[in-house]
């Protein structure tokens, strides 16, 4: 069974996102790049399945060369193979792109299970799964946390509110990979070392047949206007306890004239 | 804010922007690894220790080792990290690739066990003990004890330990009194040993322990000791089996609580088997040469409290909101985040320079280490061989002494909620206390400094030191550092020197105790001289990158002030303490024990 996971290059949830001088992007100055944790739990799905019942694993990713950094990292936990989409030179890919490009590169493959995260972090937009599993014309399944195997098809649990959610789906199948007991595993060090001995396949939008400045930049679909950061946070403000009728009075004056919940 | 552990600008500035780490990867014996794959282990060792151990931080410290029924049981939460980190491979990434090791530098080891080590020291201790013993028997063991004990020891399914102490012989090993009778192949092992770190727990396998002891009829004193490998289970006809190794008691430490240390009684039942490693009576000298390893990994832990610490308060100091600046005194403002004041930040800029000068200290050791041992010529080999020696007592002791003085501070920081169980600061305060006592006490390093270290080869190590000193003076100058920084390291440096000539002619007088009275002020004033000539490279390094066009002005400035209060507020109480030892002050050399 050969398994392909996409994984996005993203920068580290511990970041203190600022906005860029354009003002419809971040400030990548001092920025430590991640892959996002979603998709390190599909790695870690895709690598114990590989274990199980053998077959292969291979990486995939789009963005630039700094994102081969990610890609041996997967490597150096147990993949097979990698390959790099170069984002070099493509203006601003929104999710529509990013998923093009991933259905051309995997159509090139044998993938009986097309892994990603449920979401990549650095957008949360969650549209790549849906959008792949269109673009290849195969079932897909979002927020797994965990997958049976079954003879020509597997039986995914789904995270719904409150409860388990469990489907079928024949492969070749999407997967969107929810957060799970299965905790990614950490690289070894002898991981690390046979990585860098292999090699990462580059291959541009061109090579996949993918008109890339079609759907990118200005003419993508979904075009960044403007980016901003959440109001700060205000002070906390304390109500005096003395009286605790006025106390609960004054509390719900502020609840409804400055919170404006209720 | 989340506790970092250490800072990861720091590592890789020092490794790569003041040391030149880089340049390992033209000697053959490390042309297999690249930038990437330093980058890639530290990386990793960093994730798992802030993701997985830093939060069992509290949790192992409040759920010590048990002794039922005779075995050692440890914290579940120890069942789960473990596998993990011996699966990472730091057991014997030093190690060379024909004994299963991925021959990492150990400046890149060292650096990415500083975290694993900030997040808990007493986690690392298994691995770390386990690569001593298995460094012991890959050096000194007979092929057979290699084929039977290293892989199991490199892949963390035997763990190792160190059995030196006995109730009645700890720093004095020349008093050890197990006993080992020849029987065939092996020794028949009888004795105690006490402080026994990892000397039982039910993680691995098996425990492998490294025992000195005395073979019948051999000399007294040092001479006669001979080095052993005692498994907890030896390999028999049918698989693993007793070997007579008991736990007699578990010690009950004031930090460090995930390591159990025990009391291990040997050959009670007449039938505990060791065999030899390395020739008979030269245990200690096998030891010692593993000395230096074990030195500079005690300064690694030292480095790394003080830093866990350091980051814990200066993450406080950042939010806590208390009082008001001295010049703006109205009650109506909102409190300032303590930061602010000025003498909260003076004990953060001291953490920051005992620890950031630590480090960069513990790895430019580690360096010379890897140099010592694979430089391309026999003459870069020495030459790194006798700073390494130089250097190591000043690697282990000063990172213990200091970096407790700069773990205390983070105390300090938090205030009567520092004083509480409630927060992190009082368990690094107790981690960080062993520091100074284990692998050689703070007065053993005094003593192993001046009595050994800067007199030998009549003074080689010290030449080399003021070579190295004049070459950072140089790059320093080049790369613009203020002269009177250079001017302060060079004083203090030719002072060291002189009044190293003048102890060493004492001892050679026969003044031995003359010489060595105040080994602990000359290893003090050693120390502050060593970390300043290592935050003129910082500042050095600094300047350069500045003006290359770093982005990271902030960080640059900061390693400035850090230089700047090491060089213009620690480098010069140097001549005060040159003074008592030059002067040789005698208060406690007369003071007499019956009047206390």
């Amino acid at each position: 069974m050969n398994h392909v996971v996409c994984i996005a290059y993203v920068p580290d949830t511990d970041t203190k996102i600022k906005v860029g001088a354009s003002g419809t992007s971040i400030d990548e100055a001092g920025v430590k790049w991640i892959v996002s944790p979603y998709d390190e739990y599909a790695l870690e799905a895709a690598l114990r399945a590989k274990e199980a019942k053998g077959g292969t694993v291979t990486v995939l990713t789009y963005g630039p060369a700094a994102a081969e950094t990610g890609l041996r990292d997967g490597l150096a936990r147990g993949a097979d193979e990698a390959v790099r989409i170069a984002s070099e030179g493509v203006g601003e890919a929104d999710s529509l792109a990013v998923a093009t490009l991933l259905a051309a590169q995997i159509k090139t493959m044998k993938a009986d299970v097309v892994w990603l995260g449920n979401k990549g972090v650095g957008t949360d937009a969650q549209l790549v799964v849906p959008m792949l599993g269109e673009l290849l014309d195969l079932p897909h399944v979002t927020l797994v946390t965990e997958l049976d195997w079954k003879d020509g098809s597997v039986v995914a649990h789904r995270e719904i509110e409150g409860a388990t959610e469990i489907v079928e789906a024949p492969l070749p199948v999407v997967i969107g990979a929810q957060k799970s007991k299965a905790e990614p595993r950490y690289a070894s060090l002898k991981g690390i070392m046979a990585a860098k001995k292999k090699q990462i396949a580059v291959k541009k939008p061109a090579d996949l047949g993918v008109d890339i400045a079609s759907m990118s930049g200005a003419n993508a679909a979904v075009v960044w206007t403007k980016l901003e950061l959440p109001a700060a946070r205000q002070a906390v403000k304390l109500v005096p306890a003395d009286d605790p009728a006025k106390a609960a009075e004054e509390l719900l004056r502020l609840l409804r004239e400055e919170a404006k919940v209720l | 804010m989340t506790n970092p552990l250490l800072d990861d600008r720091d590592v890789a500035f020092t490794l790569y922007g003041v040391l030149g780490a880089e340049s390992l990867l033209g000697l053959p014996h490390f042309e297999e690894h690249s930038r990437e794959t330093f980058d890639a282990f530290v990386s990793v060792a960093a994730r798992f220790a802030r993701e997985a151990v830093f939060p069992a931080t509290r949790a192992l410290d409040e759920d010590p080792p048990r002794l039922v029924d005779g075995r050692v049981l440890v914290s579940p939460r120890l069942h789960t990290l473990w596998p993990k980190l011996r699966e990472m491979g730091v057991i014997a990434a030093a190690r060379p690739f024909e004994v299963g090791g991925q021959q990492l530098p150990l400046a890149i080891s060292t650096a990415a066990s500083l975290y694993l080590m900030a997040a808990n020291p007493a986690l690392f201790g298994f691995p770390g003990l386990t690569a001593g013993a298995a460094h012991l028997i890959e050096e000194f063991g007979s092929e057979a004890l290699k084929a039977l004990y290293l892989e199991p020891m490199h892949e963390g399914r035997f763990t190792g330990t160190m059995a030196l102490t006995e109730p009645h012989a700890g720093s004095s090993l020349a008093d050890v009194s197990t006993r080992a009778r020849p029987a065939g192949d092996h020794y028949l092992i009888s004795g105690s040993k006490i402080f026994i770190s990892g000397g039982d727990q039910d993680l691995s396998e098996n425990i492998v322990h490294m025992v000195l002891a005395r073979i019948e009829g051999a000399p007294s004193g040092i001479r006669g000791v001979s080095l052993f490998l005692v498994p907890r289970l030896r390999f028999g006809v049918s698989g693993l089996e007793p070997n007579d190794v008991g736990v007699s008691g578990l010690i009950h430490k004031i930090g460090w609580k995930a390591l159990p240390s025990v009391v291990l009684s040997l050959g009670e039942g007449g039938d505990c088997r060791g065999w030899l490693v390395g020739a008979p009576h030269q245990g200690i000298s096998c030891m010692f040469q593993m000395m230096n390893e074990a030195r500079i990994m005690v300064g690694a832990n030292g480095v790394a409290t003080a830093s866990v610490a350091y980051h814990e308060s200066l993450g406080y100091a950042r939010e806590r909101p208390q009082g008001r600046l001295a010049t703006s005194k109205d009650p109506q403002l909102p409190q300032v985040p303590i930061i602010e004041h000025a003498d909260v930040r003076r004990m953060l800029l001291r953490q920051k320079a005992i620890v950031e000068g630590g480090m960069s200290l513990l790895l430019q050791t580690a360096l010379y280490a890897d140099r010592a041992s694979h430089a391309a010529t026999e003459g870069e080999r020495q030459h790194a061989q006798v700073l390494l020696d130089l250097l190591t007592p000043v690697t282990k002791s000063f990172p213990a002494e200091k970096g407790f003085e700069s773990t205390v501070l983070a105390l300090q920081i938090h205030g009567g909620y520092g004083y509480t169980s409630e927060y992190l600061p009082e368990i690094f305060f107790r981690e960080q206390k062993l520091n100074s006592i284990h692998e050689g006490t703070t007065g053993i390093q005094g003593l192993d400094l001046l009595g050994r270290k800067v007199v030998a080869h009549n003074g080689a190590a010290m030449r080399a030191f003021a070579e190295e000193i004049a070459r950072t003076c140089e790059r320093a100058a080049a790369a613009g550092v203020a002269a009177s920084w250079i001017g302060a390291l060079t004083g203090a440096a030719v002072e060291v020197s002189e009044l190293t000539k003048e102890l060493a002619q004492r001892g050679r007088s026969g003044d031995v105790e003359g010489m060595l009275c105040h080994s602990a002020d000359y290893l003090e004033l050693f120390s502050t001289t060593v970390i300043a000539w290592q935050w003129l490279l910082q500042a050095a390094a600094a300047r350069e990158a500045m003006a290359s066009g770093s982005s990271e002005r902030d960080f640059l400035e900061g390693k400035l002030a850090a230089a700047q209060y090491w060089l213009r507020t620690e480098l010069p109480r140097v001549p005060a303490l040159v003074t008592l030892c030059r002067e040789n002050e005698d208060s406690y050399l007369t003071m007499r024990p019956s009047w206390f």
